[in-house]
């Protein structure tokens, strides 16, 4: 088993690839951080020279193929969550103060409570011209959809040489398998075994702050503009890639326990909920 | 000057000697003829039209690469005829797959330690 730790997009990304130790599998392992590498300097909004940041900027532009893709993505996902899951969310995690990558962000700021910023702004995709056009006033944050992208892409490329396991932060894309996966719940974890696809996990125990003593989180609701203040503390989904997990748990999360649960389990997308009560709930199919 | 004349003419031959130079000519045509005949002969009688005599084992292994050509032909036209129906099932099956929702990934709750955990990203 081949393994490869670095530090991108904010987070730690490990690689495990299922093969002999030769050039090719080096090779390999070499590709996938580079295409980690790319992908975070054309998507992250903490990069003022990415691509993102500069259609921030200008509010229409012509994108590359990635942007393009994760920005569908993202609308696809706006869409088929009824808004729960939306990519217009930048202002309002800007209001709540995270306004620089998580490592700068200080435990405390000073301030108030963030206001409420409306989300939900138009964004229109001219696939054929490869612009995108957002409404006046409207920026993105593709913060987790971009990470679970770049994990599928990164599995792909991996996937041809052995299976693979890519580990983009807590968002994990596998392909071949099985690969044991350890899941937090209340009671301390439990181990799901995945063949294909991806798990994502989605939660207000970490990337936290306080602002004006009030805490914050990066789980903006956007109907309200605000960070989400459900009663569920995480919510860990398993799902066909990893882009797609990451909106089903964010999705999950913002419904609330209940509707989470009998969503999950109508759709057949196996869950594992975390109440910030301390309990643990398994749905879609878990057991 | 008429003297003088005749002093200039050379001598006729004596009849010996101009029956003498006749007679080696007659014998330098005899025998030119006589070596042009057999060399015309020996070449009619090498039969230089007629086709040399062919090695069975060359024959054979002509024989054996004209069957190979033409079966390497037949196999090459079955392998293109089965190359393009592979290349067709294959464009079916991936247009399939593409149209079809990708498959529910298999997941079971096991108590094996993991390999790595997934958190809150």
């Amino acid at each position: 088993m081949l393994r490869r730790r670095f530090r991108a997009m904010g987070t730690e990304m490990q690689l495990l690839l299922d093969a002999r130790p030769d050039g090719r599998a080096t090779r390999a392992l070499a590709a996938a951080e580079a295409e980690l590498r790319r992908l975070e300097r054309l998507l992250s909004r903490f990069d003022a020279a990415s691509e993102l940041s500069r259609l921030n900027r200008r509010g229409a532009m012509r994108v590359g193929p990635d942007l393009l893709a994760v920005v569908e993505l993202a609308l696809a996902a706006r869409e088929q969550t009824g808004g729960r899951f939306d990519p217009t969310v930048h202002d309002a995690l800007v209001a709540a103060g995270y306004d620089r990558s998580f490592e700068e962000l200080p435990a405390e700021l000073p301030g108030r409570a963030s206001a409420a910023v409306a989300c939900g702004g138009g964004v229109r995709v001219e696939r054929s011209a490869s612009r995108i056009v957002l409404d006046p006033g409207v920026r993105l944050d593709l913060g987790g959809i971009a990470k679970g992208y770049a994990a599928d892409r990164v599995a792909a490329i991996l996937a041809e040489v052995g299976h693979c396991l890519v580990d983009a932060g807590g968002d994990i894309a596998v392909h071949g398998g099985p690969w044991p996966i350890g899941v937090e719940t209340a009671e301390g974890s439990l181990t799901l075994e995945l063949a294909g696809g991806a798990i994502a996990t989605s939660g207000r125990d970490r990337r936290r702050w306080t602002r004006g003593g009030v805490e914050q989180h990066h789980l903006v609701e956007p109907s309200t503009g605000r960070p989400a203040d459900g009663d569920l503390l995480r919510v860990t989904v398993v799902a066909g890639s990893a882009a797609e997990a990451e909106v089903l748990a964010k999705a999950l999360f913002l419904a609330g326990a209940d509707a989470a649960v009998r969503e999950a389990d109508d759709r057949g997308i196996p869950a594992v909920l975390v109440t910030r009560e301390g309990r643990t709930l398994l749905a879609g199919g878990l057991e | 000057m008429t003297s003088a004349a005749s002093h200039d003419v050379p001598p006729a031959p004596p009849n010996g000697a101009r029956r003498r130079t006749s007679h080696v000519a007659r014998l330098y045509a005899a025998t030119g003829s006589l070596t042009a005949f057999f060399l015309v002969w020996a070449g009619i009688a090498a039969h230089p039209w007629a086709k040399p005599p062919r090695d069975a084992r060359l024959a054979a292994l002509a024989q054996r690469e004209q069957r190979l050509q033409r079966d390497a032909r037949l196999v090459r036209q079955v392998v293109d005829r089965r190359w393009a129906a592979y290349r067709a099932a294959l464009a079916r099956r991936r247009a399939a797959a593409a149209a079809a929702p990708p498959a529910a990934p298999s997941v079971r709750v096991v108590t094996l330690p993991p390999l790595a955990t997934t958190r809150s990203s």
